[in-house]
């Protein structure tokens, strides 16, 4: 069966447990990765990220003393950040799913809940690299289009129709479409 | 930029050239292979699991010592079994994950710690010894049911006072 080859993909993995950091390396060395580099906390990985171009950044929320969302915020908005556009995977515990627009409205792609698996890791990998976003610049948000998926949506649009578009060499232009809905927040919470 | 305005910015898709789509890739087979090193990590996780275990144990026995000085105990204990949450279900110890959260929302919600509140405490480090001693991995059973019960019933005892 064919299927997608991560072998080229930087990963970063951010994560004050040794133990979880292991747990993630192992799964994504045993899917194929062969660059996965670890950092302990939020400020060692804000300088891996100068010289280690990630693509995708698998951090946890509860991390000190950056913790994982005031890392995000640093990824996305920081002055002097590397990639403000790296896609981000974070880890949550369960009891944290009630935070998840916090994380989102910092700028997450996805959400991971521990206890992870193989399988569930991989899932949020795939949709990273099938579902490219475009990002979204306001007076209070930087991050990938919070809006995840065509949905129906028949409530009132809320975004103003002043938009300008940067578009970056060799990019594809993004959809219009509707605001985010219930739904779209719950598929946040159950994917 | 006035608050109700939006730009859309499109980075170049740099994970689409660097993500080729082959019969070496990612499939079912080498998901189910992933998840086999993981159950063979086993052994580790019980190894690092009993080091968390006396790390609650020594912060529990901090508290006990130190009765006018919990906040920081309560701290690290929630900490602590924050991370054994977050790792027994993915080692086959769903009851480790199970009893580490109830032990971090007990914690968290505590407006002061009493003999009775470190009861409550103990009997949850105490439960996580036995999962592991006995190695009642998933849900445990019968035995690890009448655990959860036990524990759900001195929580609301205890947070009835």
């Amino acid at each position: 069966m064919p299927g997608y080859n991560l072998d080229r993909l930087n990963f970063l993995v951010v994560d004050d447990n040794k133990h979880m950091r292991a747990l993630v390396k192992t799964i994504l060395h045993a899917l194929g990765s062969k660059n996965v580099v670890e950092a302990a906390d939020g400020a060692d990985a804000f300088k891996e990220l100068r010289h280690f171009p990630a693509d995708i950044i698998i951090c946890d929320w509860n991390m000190s003393p950056l913790d994982g969302l005031d890392f995000v915020r640093l990824v996305r908005t920081g002055k002097d950040s590397p990639n403000p556009f790296a896609a981000i995977i974070m880890l949550t515990g369960h009891t944290e799913m009630h935070r998840v627009v916090e994380a989102r409205d910092a700028g997450v792609h996805e959400f991971l809940a521990k206890p992870i698996s193989a399988k569930a890791l991989y899932s949020r990998v795939r949709a990273i690299i099938e579902r490219p976003r475009p990002f979204i610049r306001t007076a209070t948000y930087f991050g990938p289009d919070r809006r995840r998926r065509q949905t129906d949506y028949k409530g009132k649009e809320r975004r103003k129709t002043t938009a300008r578009t940067e578009m970056v060499p060799g990019a594809t232009p993004a959809d219009a479409g509707g605001g985010l809905t219930q739904a779209e927040i719950e598929a946040l919470l159950n994917s | 930029m006035p608050a109700d305005d939006h730009e859309i910015i499109t980075p170049p898709n740099t994970l689409k050239n660097k993500v080729s789509f082959s019969t070496n890739g990612v499939d079912l087979d080498m998901l189910d292979k992933a998840e086999q090193i993981i159950a063979s990590l086993q052994g580790n996780y019980l190894e690092w699991v009993v080091e968390d275990l006396n790390k609650l144990q020594a912060h529990y026995d901090r508290a006990l010592a130190e009765p006018d000085n919990r906040q920081q105990a309560m701290a690290d204990i929630f900490h602590v079994a924050h991370d054994v949450k977050g790792q027994g279900g993915s080692f086959g110890y769903h009851l480790m994950t199970a009893i580490g959260n109830q032990l971090c929302r007990f914690v968290e919600n505590l407006p002061d710690c009493g003999p009775a509140e470190l009861d409550v405490i103990k009997l949850h480090i105490d439960s996580m010894r036995l999962i592991i001693a006995q190695r009642l991995e998933g849900e445990g059973g019968v035995a690890g049911e009448r655990m959860m019960a036990g524990l759900q019933a001195v929580i609301a005892k205890v947070s009835k006072k």
